[in-house]
């Protein structure tokens, strides 16, 4: 186990080679991989990525995975459910490959052709709907037309108007024009488009009807809902049939045979009903097969997935290794904690022996002057706080880990705002829910994006509503209502004297008196704010100014110990100047201005009060906020002569506390101000001296070496 | 300092969004590496690293340069849709504007390919899908110019330009040729027209420039191309579209000109087209090869201006040639023609 305490700074790492036998490899990265706590070192970053030396199992890897994922759409497509497996698969072992690529090819095959299959099926289908519907709607075109015709026979004849005539003559067999007719089955939405093209190619000598079908009809390839229509093309000229014919096959419209006469028509119809009665128990019996093969191929998709992806990224991280020493040897570095490497040790062994390799392989620590990086060992716990402090930026190698305090803080701070102990148990609930229920909910966790954040999170708010629950009773808030727990200390069963001259008004107030023993006993409420104060009209003014007061407290205590922890990295990694640089001047800063503010609560507390005599009875308090606004303006603030009981000895106690207060507030408010330039420009000024020192010391050791005649240009470089 | 002020209101996403792919161009280094490429296996792998990401990763093997062009096409076009949906007025008009050249190569596609006699959804396949309008299917019933314009050009933006040509009467090899070069012609006026003029401004001067060369290169090719065919010194003017730097300064000298030392002689006078002629016999360097570095700097340089929509334009141009590239790269791989293989134009 490693040692306790990592998570104060993050783990001691140390940069390892490993050596590997070639044939060992594998399964040694393998076991490292499920072990997970290895960071990989490109040791061959010139070599361009296609010529690396397992670049064809990726391909292979990569082929795999092309074919899952077109099973896998087959499969969504037929609604099944990709069974998710309970436990993950192990990477596969390297003969394997041909094993899952073999399978996979069948099924593949096997789909494509059943696909094949199933689409020619289904696009019979299409057409022989298509037909269907088509020979209907002629029927009752043709029918339709044949009523106009006997009424209109007399008037049209007379006229003769080809195109009317024309329409009406098509079943009369007797009449002396003949008139082509082009039908078929076009999509809806190029009806108009289709429709005005051929109205312009024939100079309007067409006429065109439309009828929509109803029945809603399934693209063969995609299995999207399509929408179509039936028309039906009246014309006369066959230089016109060829252009027709091109407009149709130009706008994918299927044409059909259409006979002019009913019984021809009616014929047809039962000859596609009866093939369409044979298609459809032939599709069932394909779609069943294929149901059959993708509910097969579902069951072992998503492990398949695993194991291909393991594999694949197995060959990723050997492809950062070198093969050296006439190839006996895999050698690859990498980072690992210092206080792995017998897990680590072991795990490669374990990979060896699964190999059946004789060779051992072994891992030696180099040493770097590198960066190293950053490693948080975390657990379920402490998961969520390392991700919220992550988020804001990864601290560098073996600095001061914030989240350690963060997992009080943050919630601390949290319930400081929230406050409600009614509320507080919702969330606790909540929490307690998921971490019951945390195994069941892991699996879960992908469904939804934003109850991912939550349930990552879970220890987190299970933390902050405790602590809202805590605070929650401090402010007596449950539910926005208090609760009267041990008695309030404030008498409030006052009863109102009123007569006939001062009659009673309503919504008439009644100061309560501290000082007066009849109304307060004097003694504090056990816990928390006392009830009484639900009732009181002065409730927001107390408690906003109650809990701004320890709000600045908690900001400034909170503020000052993050600046404090900046000292320990400082300390530690020896940068020394920056103590004084960066970090008096930001303490200072803060203390003299907000810590002083904070000082200056405590003592108003302290010194004042309802029952205390004049000057430090309660009018005479003085409002923080403005002395501390007239501290930074320099100014002070008029003395106020109806406060007269405040002036003793010389003292303005509504105004200044202590004496000699407005020069300390001076001297403070100065001194901060004068910290902002050394923050400012401190650092930047300290590294351009140091690098002209650094370029001086370079330049004197070059003199030296070179005995005397140095060249001049490098110092002035410098 | 108008400009300045309004652009981003309507235009800055976009922008921000072309500017994007502008970024994720290829870089030398990238093409550095798709050239050592051995098969077309590796070139995926190596777009695979690059902003194309995974695109081809659905395709069954083995891979072709016909699939690779198709999905890099489907790329361009789906990014420049999403720049369209995302434009309004007047920049959506200046990105249809656009689209328009792609209408012309289209129309001129099925024209040629039905006097061919050449399957018509072979032909629809092969158009380019920034150019497909409603009514393309309908372009293999016309036998004459008259009825091409009648039936399917009418009611398309291309009618416009159509005017132009409709006095040619049957849809010959040359005739086509002619009617493609009047289109062009009458769409860059009108595009030239609309960016100085109706636009004005930065794009104006923007686009000023790259249309100019746009419509010199015309004229050069028109001129080198009629040698020696029965194109009148009229005709061939009347091709010429107005709104070149050649066409306003010396387009009759031009239209007279019977040899290439002579254009190179006329040339020679612009300074931005000198090398164009230079050292012609001793490089390997084909004055197509030239024209298309030529638009690659002067789309490039329309970058380095703002609040301007010069640079939708250039974009497309840049990846259409990264497009062109990627093809030939992978052409000589397929051929296995390697000694070739750098001789395409970067993009940067």
């Amino acid at each position: 186990m490693p040692e306790m305490g990592t998570l104060f700074r993050s783990e001691l790492m140390c940069r390892c080679q490993l050596y590997l036998p070639p044939e060992a490899a594998y399964n040694c990265v393998a076991e490292l991989g499920e072990l997970g706590l290895v960071q990989f070192v490109d040791v061959n970053p010139e070599v361009s990525s296609f010529q690396r030396q397992f670049v064809s199992e990726i391909k292979r890897c990569e082929e795999m995975e092309r074919k899952l994922r077109f099973i896998e759409t087959e499969v969504i497509r037929e609604n099944l459910d990709v069974d998710q497996d309970e436990i993950e698969p192990m990477a596969p072992a390297p003969r394997e490959m041909v094993e899952l690529e073999n399978s996979l090819t069948t099924v593949e095959n096997n789909l494509t052709e059943v696909n094949t299959n199933y689409v020619a099926l289904r696009k019979n289908h299409l057409e022989l709907t298509e037909y269907k519907n088509m020979l209907k709607q002629a029927e009752i075109f043709l029918s339709e037309t044949r009523f106009n015709f006997q009424d209109s026979d007399e008037t049209t004849r007379l006229l003769d108007d080809p195109e009317e005539n024309g329409v009406s003559d098509v079943k009369d067999e007797h009449a002396s024009m003949k008139f082509n007719i082009v039908a078929g089955v076009i999509d809806r939405a190029r009806q108009v488009a289709f429709e005005k093209m051929l109205w312009r190619v024939s100079k309007g000598n067409v006429f065109i009807k439309f009828s929509d079908i109803e029945e809603e009809m399934e693209d063969p390839k995609t299995g999207n809902t399509l929408y179509k229509s039936v028309f039906m093309i009246f014309f006369q000229g066959e230089e016109l049939k060829t252009r027709v014919q091109k407009i149709c096959e130009g706008f994918h419209a299927a044409v059909y045979p259409c006979s002019e006469h009913g019984k021809e028509r009616r014929e047809r119809m039962m000859g596609v009903n009866t093939r369409l009665e044979d298609l459809h128990t032939i599709l069932t019996q394909t779609t069943d097969h294929r149901h059959r093969l993708l509910l097969a191929a579902s069951r072992t998709l998503k492990s398949s997935y695993v194991k291909v992806r393991k594999m694949k990224a197995i060959y990723h991280i050997l492809n950062q290794f070198s093969l050296r020493d006439s190839q006996r040897v895999l050698i690859g570095e990498c980072w690992m904690p210092t206080a792995d490497i017998p897990a680590i040790k072991s795990a490669i062994t374990t990979g060896a022996q699964n190999a059946g390799s004789s060779v051992v392989p072994t891992i030696e620590r180099v040493p770097t002057t590198e960066d190293h990086p950053t490693f948080n060992r975390v657990n379920k716990y402490t998961i969520g706080f390392q991700a919220l402090i992550d988020s804001y930026g990864i601290n560098s190698y073996r600095e001061v880990n914030p989240s350690v305090y963060t997992i009080a803080t943050f919630p601390f701070l949290f319930a400081v705002m929230f406050g409600d102990a009614g509320h507080g148990l919702i969330m606790l609930s909540f929490a307690l829910w998921m971490i019951i229920a945390e195994s069941s909910l892991e699996k879960k966790r992908d469904i939804s994006e934003i109850f991912n954040i939550f349930f990552g999170g879970r220890y987190i708010i299970f933390l902050m509503s405790l602590f809202s629950i805590y605070t929650g009773l401090i402010y007596n808030d449950i539910f926005s209502k208090s609760l009267n727990i041990f008695g309030t200390n404030w008498s409030t069963n006052m009863t109102f004297a009123a007569n006939e001259s001062a009659p009673l008004k309503l919504g008439e107030t009644l100061m309560l008196d501290p000082k007066n023993p009849n109304q307060y006993t004097g003694v504090p409420y056990p816990f928390g704010v006392d009830p009484a104060w639900q009732a009181a009209t002065n409730k927001i003014g107390f408690l906003n100014t109650y809990k701004m007061k320890i709000s600045l407290i908690f900001g400034v205590v909170h503020m000052s110990f993050g600046v404090i922890l900046s000292l320990w990295n400082k300390v530690s990694n020896r940068r020394y100047h920056e103590i004084f640089l960066e970090f008096f001047p930001q303490i200072f800063f803060l203390l003299f201005l907000f810590g002083y503010l904070v000082v200056m609560i405590f003592i108003k507390w302290l010194m004042y009060g309802a029952n205390y005599a004049d000057p430090f009875s309660e009018h005479c308090a003085p409002n923080l906020l403005i002395t501390f606004i007239n501290m930074m303006l320099f100014k002070k603030a008029d003395v106020d002569p109806k406060l007269e009981g405040c002036h003793t000895d010389g003292m303005n106690y509504e105004i200044y506390m202590y004496s000699g207060q407005g020069g300390l507030q001076k001297f403070l408010v100065i001194f901060a101000v004068l910290m902002v330039p050394i923050m400012l420009f401190g650092k930047p000024a300290h590294k351009i001296y140091k690098r002209k020192q650094e370029a001086a010391r370079r330049g004197t050791m070059r003199d030296e070496l070179l005995g005397g005649d140095a060249p001049q240009e490098e110092e002035e470089e410098g | 300092m108008k400009e300045m002020m309004y652009y981003n209101i309507n235009d800055g996403y976009p922008e921000s969004i072309v500017r994007g792919y502008r970024r994720s161009l290829l870089t030398s280094s990238q093409y550095g590496t798709l050239t050592q490429s051995e098969t077309l296996d590796d070139i995926k792998l190596q777009l695979s690293a690059t902003d194309y990401g995974n695109f081809l990763q659905n395709e069954p093997p083995p891979l072709t340069t016909g699939v690779i062009a198709d999905r890099l096409t489907e790329r361009l076009v789906s990014e420049f849709n999403y720049l369209r949906r995302n434009s309004v007025d007047p920049l959506s008009k200046f990105l249809e504007y656009v689209t328009y050249q792609y209408f012309i190569d289209n129309v001129i596609l099925l024209i040629s390919g039905t006097l061919h006699e050449r399957d018509p959804a072979d032909l629809l396949h092969k158009a380019h899908p920034l150019g497909v309008f409603e009514s393309m299917p309908a372009l293999s019933v016309a036998s004459n110019v008259q009825e091409l314009y009648n039936i399917v050009l009418v009611e398309t933006p291309l009618a416009d330009y159509f005017r132009g040509c409709l006095t040619g009467h049957d849809l010959d090899e040359m005739n086509i040729e002619v009617i493609r070069n009047t289109l062009h012609k009458a769409y860059l006026e009108d595009f030239y027209d609309f960016c100085v003029n109706d636009l004005g401004g930065t794009t104006g001067v923007v686009m000023k420039e790259l249309l100019e060369f746009e419509a010199d290169r015309r004229i050069i090719n028109i001129t080198i191309n009629s040698f020696g065919t029965e194109l009148s010194k009229e005709d061939r003017l009347r091709l010429y579209p107005r709104c070149g730097k050649l066409s306003r300064e010396s387009p009759a000298k031009l239209s007279a000109m019977n040899d290439i030392d002579a254009v190179k002689a006329v040339c020679d006078n612009y300074g931005e087209y000198q090398h164009l002629f230079r050292d012609m016999n001793r490089s390997e360097r084909t004055l197509e090869d030239r024209f298309f570095e030529q638009e690659v700097r002067l789309n490039l340089l329309s970058f380095h201006q703002q609040f301007h929509y010069g640079i939708y334009y250039s974009w497309l141009k840049l990846k259409e040639q990264e497009i062109r590239n990627i093809v030939w790269i992978s052409e000589c791989i397929q051929q296995q023609q390697k000694e070739r293989i750098s001789d395409f134009v970067p993009t940067l």
